[in-house]
Order: structure tokens, then sequence, then C-alpha cells
């Protein structure tokens, strides 16, 4: 079936809100959202001959916002984020394990939340967790989660300078927001 | 014998990348024995599960109610009339 767009000034009321928590969701900052919904919008103003019609008019401008977040990324200054990955890698203050390598963090068990109403509480507390990660590591650990790419194609986009420093970026994405999730998300 | 530290780094990775040979018997063998850290291996494992599965949703990780301010949304549709009707 051939699907058809509707008129361009509609784009805005029927997809703006969609677009804006797709990027949102994976830039983590309002303002650079914001823009890459009216870039896409723009870029679809001008491709919409190109439209086929084998996708639905929202994955179609979903599919435009892709290609700006990911020029969005690859775009922001490479020599700063580089230098603060660095800064990352060799830092050794570590509030999680001791000189030892031991774990000094609590742990209680969590079970996956499986109702759902359970889950909607666990989400907000995920969410909440995740905004508190530093915008760089967040932008990081939902790209890497959210996108069907390989760990190789994320660094490059992202500008990191190695493969090291992006495993040791999501491992320790991974310790704090579990940790996080451990004395926030209290499982009755 | 790895560390909590690297076992750590190891199960993580592991979400990413398939280890080593030597990575995975050195992880093996140190979950063997230490309870934390097999802990901590299956709670990033579901972590990972949930937030691969959200993304395919568009389950966004984002409150409900995050929207396009005003102020914004009619800065996009003056942007957009400009380009439909460039002479106004």
């Amino acid at each position: 079936m051939k699907n058809n767009l509707s008129s361009p000034e509609l784009w805005l009321t029927l997809h703006g809100d969609i677009l804006y928590r797709y990027g949102l969701a994976r830039v983590r900052d309002i303002e650079v959202a914001e823009d890459l919904v009216q870039e896409t919008l723009l870029a679809a103003l001008k491709a919409q001959t190109n439209y086929a019609g084998k996708s639905t008019e929202q994955t179609w401008l979903i599919g435009i916002l892709k290609h700006k977040i990911m020029d969005y990324f690859r775009k922001a200054s490479r020599e700063q984020v580089q230098e603060y990955d660095d800064g990352f890698a060799s830092e050794n203050e570590d509030d999680y394990f001791d000189q030892q390598g031991n774990w000094q963090v609590d742990f209680s068990p969590w079970s996956k939340p499986d109702q759902s109403m359970e889950q909607e509480q666990f989400m907000h507390v995920l969410q909440n967790c995740i905004d508190r990660l530093p915008k760089r590591m967040a932008q990081l650990f939902v790209m890497g989660e959210f996108e069907d790419m390989k760990s190789e194609e994320i660094c490059k986009v992202m500008s990191l300078s190695s493969m090291s420093n992006f495993w040791v970026m999501q491992s320790r994405t991974r310790v704090q927001l579990r940790h996080c999730l451990d004395i926030n998300w209290i499982n009755q | 014998m790895l560390t909590c530290k690297q076992a750590s780094f190891l199960a993580s990775k592991k979400l990413d990348k398939k280890l080593t040979i030597r990575e995975r018997f050195n992880f093996s063998l140190h979950t063997a024995m230490c309870g934390l850290c097999r802990h901590y291996a299956r709670e990033i494992d579901a972590l990972h599960k949930l937030v691969q599965k959200m993304g395919k949703t568009e389950d966004t990780l984002l409150s409900k109610n995050e929207q396009l301010s005003e102020q914004s949304r009619e800065r996009i549709k003056q942007e957009i009339a400009k380009v439909l009707h460039p002479t106004e």
C-alpha cells in the first residue's frame, strides 16, 4: 500500500512532539532537540518529492531525524569531547570500588519489574538516574543501547579516540546506573 | 584472579561485544566465586535488555509530558512558512 504525505503545514502539529522526544531521548539536551526538529522538518520539505510512500509519514520523518542526530554528534566539537574522555579514562577516583578493586557499595536485591504498574514507576526512576549522569555518558549509553549500530560505528560517530575508552565509559555508566536504581527503586 | 572492578568491566563489555576466550575464562572464574559480581552481572544484563527493548518500541526514557515548548513550536512554524511561502 502506498502512503501519501499530508500537507507540510500539518507536520509540526502531527509529529512535532514525537520527533522532539525521539531526539531528546538521544541527545539529552532540550535546545539541541528543538533545533533537530526544525532541521528535520526543513530537510523533509526539500526531500518530499523523494518520498516513495513505502513507509508512513512519521517513519519517514524519523528516518530524516536519525541522520540529523548522527550529524549533530559528528559535528559536536571533537577536541572537547576527547579531552573529556581522556580525562575520564585516566581518572583514578572511584566511588564504587576500593583501592584493591573490591565493591564498596551495597547491593540490595531488585528484581526485574514485570508488573506493568511497577514498570511505569521503574521507568520513571531509570529516567531520573539517566538524567543524573554527565551528558556525554548519557548520550553514549542511550545511543549504545537504542541504535542498531556496532560499537565501532558509535565510537566513530561520537568521536571517541579508542574502543577501550568506549568500554570504560559504558562500564562506569552501568555501575553508576545500577547503583542509582538500587538506592532509588524500592521493589516491595 | 580478577578484581571486582575488572570483573564489572567485563560484565559490561560482554553486553556490547563478544569477549575473548581469556576474558571469558577469567570472568567465569571470578563470578564462580563472587556472589556480588554475579548479582551485578545479572542486573546490568536485565537493564541492558530492558533499555534495548525500549529503544525498539520508542518508549523513549522521557516523562510523558515532555513536549516542544510553545516558543520553539512557533519559531519552527515560522521557519516552515518562510520556505512554503517565500514571498510573504
